[in-house]
């Protein structure tokens, strides 16, 4: 290996991805390909005017800046989000004292973000995939509700919290301790008593204040926030659209292997589906229609898709699996909502979209977002440019060193 | 092993009684290599030529505007202008070819889909050394993901038993066609693995029983415990092919099928896959090896192989490795994603990209071109001809089939894969794959798709 050549490049890219604060600088990323998520679809040679964390002007007709950043013709896409996670309440999978995912009491009205950790490790190893926010969920505890999702930034800025309690998530299908009926009934128990209480309350004070649980239920009831539920047998997908159009709540199903059987269902009832853009084995006799094909399949018949990969590690990869989702028929535009509109309109982000007056939450890529030769320039979240340096890469470096130190004086 | 087939030894035995005179030799104790036989046969041998394709012939080289002809099985040649009188013609213009892509950390069959409770059958969890099992009395053929992974381009795979053991049992090399039967899909003369564990999962289970091992210390004299009675084993069975040789009539060692697979290691006929993930853990593996007279063989789930590259080549040792995988337990916290590059610097390495899950098993060229290009990126100096070395020839390599399968090489078994484009694109499909020249699968032919029993017959 030709360190010596190695290590120059390390250094230019070090410094090119330096990270320094634009917080109240005008930039300027001039001559990008903006695949902008909306109606406009992909505009190319734009300059786009960034200030005060915000998208503030596309080819204005002065670029007046304080700093300019060449695009060299390069994509800008807006920053990705990743779904459904447990990024920031997981360090090591085996460590327990390292893992906040899982309550010993749980329910509807569980909030982990209290726990979430802005310094994880794995939040600069997931920028490198051009993820700028996540929805973080609380892991499954055999429970019907396993609690309260929240939206969190990337910026690994101890105020990273953007939104807590953004959904509601319960979890449907074949269980190896009770038939799946119980959840369905315990599902519209607890809506139909809710419902009987916030009538009640209507008419009299009784003074009680809901419990945590019972908010979390109420603010579903009320459309506030939807209810993301796990299930992948296209009968209990059935199951839970009837409970939507009941109830008249927000719904998504996550895992969802089976939408594809019944996706002019799932379309009509408005409902968005969470799945792995790769899961195509059946993992179980509720899983039998996965396929590499169902993202295109669901997107081709007017249903939201969102990609998500409960690997918290690895969410990195979120933009291969839509680039897989899009070589098995998904088309372009539908991929990047997957990552994008899709679940900010879902999950209540701000943004999704490049566009004038949304947070400037940006990717600038080396090439198509999707692809695996292509990689991360300059990502920015809220308008501020932030590093994808991590701690791989000082791994990386140390053991590559020809400097004939002992490693442990490479820093 | 011993490899001595039963025919020769009861003509040997006719012969050494004649001679000496003795009191007549009772009839020489043999242990047979291989009672479970593979009965792989190939359908149909295709003459094929594929013109005007991008080759990756797996010895590193790339040729462009090629031509491939599979004649009888074999690959007949590589190069420009081939011609052939009656050969079927495939217009390989656009596409890539490369050989067929090798997996040598696989669970399929063991641990299959649906991945219910009745199909929980990769770990032999019932004592830290069980280098008796054998992991192909486990596989179930109609797991639906042998096929997945051939609509990937996956043509040989190496199936190994869990990573709960110290030493876990024999793993299976196979050829990836459909049959009902483990045999008729074995690959023919590969040689047996032996799966070992370092590291966190055998001390978890153990130590949580309160058993040994509870440490790493633990595993190391679990390890070294087995290898020990080995040597001795190994000594009672020569001592008795001397002796009978010399036309005593000697009481044959007891038969022990543990110590038969550990017997195997110590004679060269067994080669050890060893899941490894920590620098000093396979330094110290390495170490053991040689105490004992072995080969460390191959470190798979190597996440800290690059912190040891040159130990591994100077040992002539495969290193198998994700290209990120990380963070599930404190010893794959140091992964780098140029991990496999790294190794792969170094002059004698075998640098290989495994898959150990039925999902990325698909996309193993994906896997490969995640180092490539993160790898590039710092400066490696690396292209896809080196890189699909790492799922293909150094894969063949540390299963002990390179003298069949892995290269385009004349000669070499026909396991072919045509992709649409570059196969280290995202959106790279596999076209048609063969297997001994045998077409099994086709992106674009429903009748090259094969179903599993289990999903025949599904609403």
């Amino acid at each position: 290996m030709n360190k010596r050549k190695l290590m120059n490049k390390i250094s230019v890219i070090t410094a090119m991805l330096m990270s320094f604060s634009a917080f109240s600088e005008m930039v300027a990323i001039t001559n990008t390909t903006v695949y902008t998520g909306t109606d406009k679809g992909i505009l190319v040679g734009v300059n786009v005017v960034l200030e005060d964390g915000k998208i503030v002007a596309f080819n204005p007709p002065s670029l007046e800046v304080d700093r300019t950043v060449d695009g060299q013709g390069r994509i800008l896409t807006p920053g990705f989000i990743a779904s459904l996670n447990q990024l920031g309440l997981i360090e090591v999978g085996a460590v327990k004292t390292s893992r906040d995912e899982k309550p010993k009491k749980g329910g509807a009205g569980f909030d982990a973000s209290t726990a979430f950790n802005p310094e994880t490790s794995l939040i600069p190893f997931a920028r490198k995939g051009g993820i700028t926010h996540s929805v973080v969920t609380p892991g499954y505890n055999s429970e019907l509700f396993s609690g309260l999702t929240f939206n969190v930034e990337l910026s690994s800025k101890f105020d990273s919290v953007e939104t807590v309690g953004s959904s509601v998530v319960a979890y449907f299908g074949g269980s190896s301790s009770d038939s799946r009926a119980s959840n369905f009934n315990e599902l519209a128990a607890t809506f139909d008593a809710q419902v009987k209480k916030m009538a009640k309350d209507d008419s009299k004070d009784d003074g009680k204040e809901p419990t945590v649980d019972e908010t979390a239920i109420n603010r579903v009831l009320a459309k506030e926030i939807p209810l993301i539920a796990y299930a992948s047998r296209p009968s209990d997908i059935l199951q839970l659209i009837k409970l939507k159009e009941k109830y008249g709540i927000k719904l998504a199903i996550a895992g969802a292997s089976g939408a594809v059987k019944v996706k002019q269902q799932l379309a009509k009832a408005n409902v968005t589906v969470i799945i792995g853009g790769v899961d195509n084995l059946p993992g179980d006799f509720d899983s039998l229609d996965s396929s590499l094909k169902n993202a295109g399949e669901l997107d081709l018949a007017g249903v939201k898709v969102i990609f998500a990969n409960s690997d918290s590690h690895l969410i990195k990869n979120l933009r291969f699996e839509a680039g897989n989702a899009i070589s098995y028929g998904m088309s372009v535009q539908g991929a990047l909502a997957a990552l994008t509109k899709n679940p900010a309109s879902i999950f209540g982000f701000k943004g999704g979209t490049v566009e004038v007056g949304q947070p400037a939450n940006l990717v600038l890529w080396s090439g198509d977002p999707f692809e695996i030769s292509s990689k991360v320039e300059m990502l920015w979240i809220e308008g501020n440019e932030t590093s994808t340096d991590s701690r791989q890469d000082k791994l990386r470096e140390r053991y590559i060193s020809t400097s004939g130190k002992r490693e442990a004086y490479i820093k | 092993m011993r490899r001595i087939a039963f025919g020769f030894t009861a003509a040997a035995l006719a012969v050494v009684a004649g001679c000496t005179g003795n009191a007549p030799q009772d009839p020489k104790v043999e242990i047979n290599p291989n009672p479970y036989p593979s009965t792989y046969q190939v359908k149909s041998k295709l003459t094929i030529l594929i013109k005007g394709a991008t080759v990756l012939t797996g010895t590193g080289e790339r040729f462009d505007n090629a031509d491939v002809l599979i004649e009888d099985g074999k690959i007949s040649a590589v190069g420009e202008n081939i011609e052939h009188g009656s050969a079927t013609i495939v217009n390989g213009r656009g596409k890539w070819v490369t050989p067929g892509i090798i997996d040598v950390h696989s669970h399929l069959g063991a641990y299959p889909s649906p991945s219910v409770e009745s199909h929980q059958d990769g770990n032999e969890m019932t004592n830290p050394v069980t280098a008796e099992v054998w992991v192909e009395h486990s596989i179930w053929p109609q797991d639906p993901g042998f096929n997945a992974a051939r609509a990937g381009g996956i043509t040989s795979l190496q199936i190994l038993p869990g990573s709960g053991n110290l030493i876990g049992g024999r793993g299976v090399t196979l050829k990836n066609v459909p049959a009902p039967t483990m045999q008729a899909m074995k690959f023919p003369d590969a040689p047996y693995g032996l799966k070992m564990a370092c590291g966190e999962n055998p001390k978890r289970v153990y130590g949580s029983r309160k058993d040994a091992p509870m440490t790493r210390m633990g595993n190391m004299a679990g390890y070294r415990m087995a290898f020990a009675e080995a040597v001795e084993y190994k000594r009672s069975w020569d001592k008795y092919e001397r002796d009978y040789e010399a036309g005593l009539n000697p009481e044959a060692p007891a038969r022990n099928i543990q110590m038969d697979t550990l017997q195997g290691v110590l004679e060269g006929d067994i080669k050890i896959h060893n899941h490894c993930y920590k620098a000093e853990e396979m330094a110290m593996m390495v170490d053991m090896s040689k105490e004992f007279g072995y080969s460390a063989g191959t470190f798979h789930h190597a996440i800290e192989a690059y912190k040891i590259g040159g130990l591994l080549a100077e040992n002539n040792l495969c290193a198998a490795m994700w290209p990120d995988w990380w963070g599930f337990k404190m010893e794959a916290y140091d992964m780098i994603p140029e991990n496999a590059a790294v190794v792969d610097s170094f002059k004698n390495s075998c640098a290989i990209i495994h898959s150990d899950s039925d999902t990325t098993i698909q996309r193993l060229n994906q896997e490969a071109a995640k180092v490539m290009y993160r790898a590039k990126e710092q400066g490696f100096d690396i292209d896809e001809a080196k890189a699909i070395t790492w799922i293909t020839a150094n894969a063949a390599k540390s299963l002990g089939i390179d003298d069949q399968t892995g290269t385009l090489e004349s000669g070499k078994q026909a396991d072919v894969v045509i992709w649409n484009k570059n196969p280290f694109s995202v959106y790279a499909k596999a076209e048609k794959v063969f297997v001994d020249g045998d077409k099994v699968f086709d992106l674009h032919d429903e009748k090259y798709q094969a179903v599993s029993d289990f999903m025949l017959g599904q609403q």
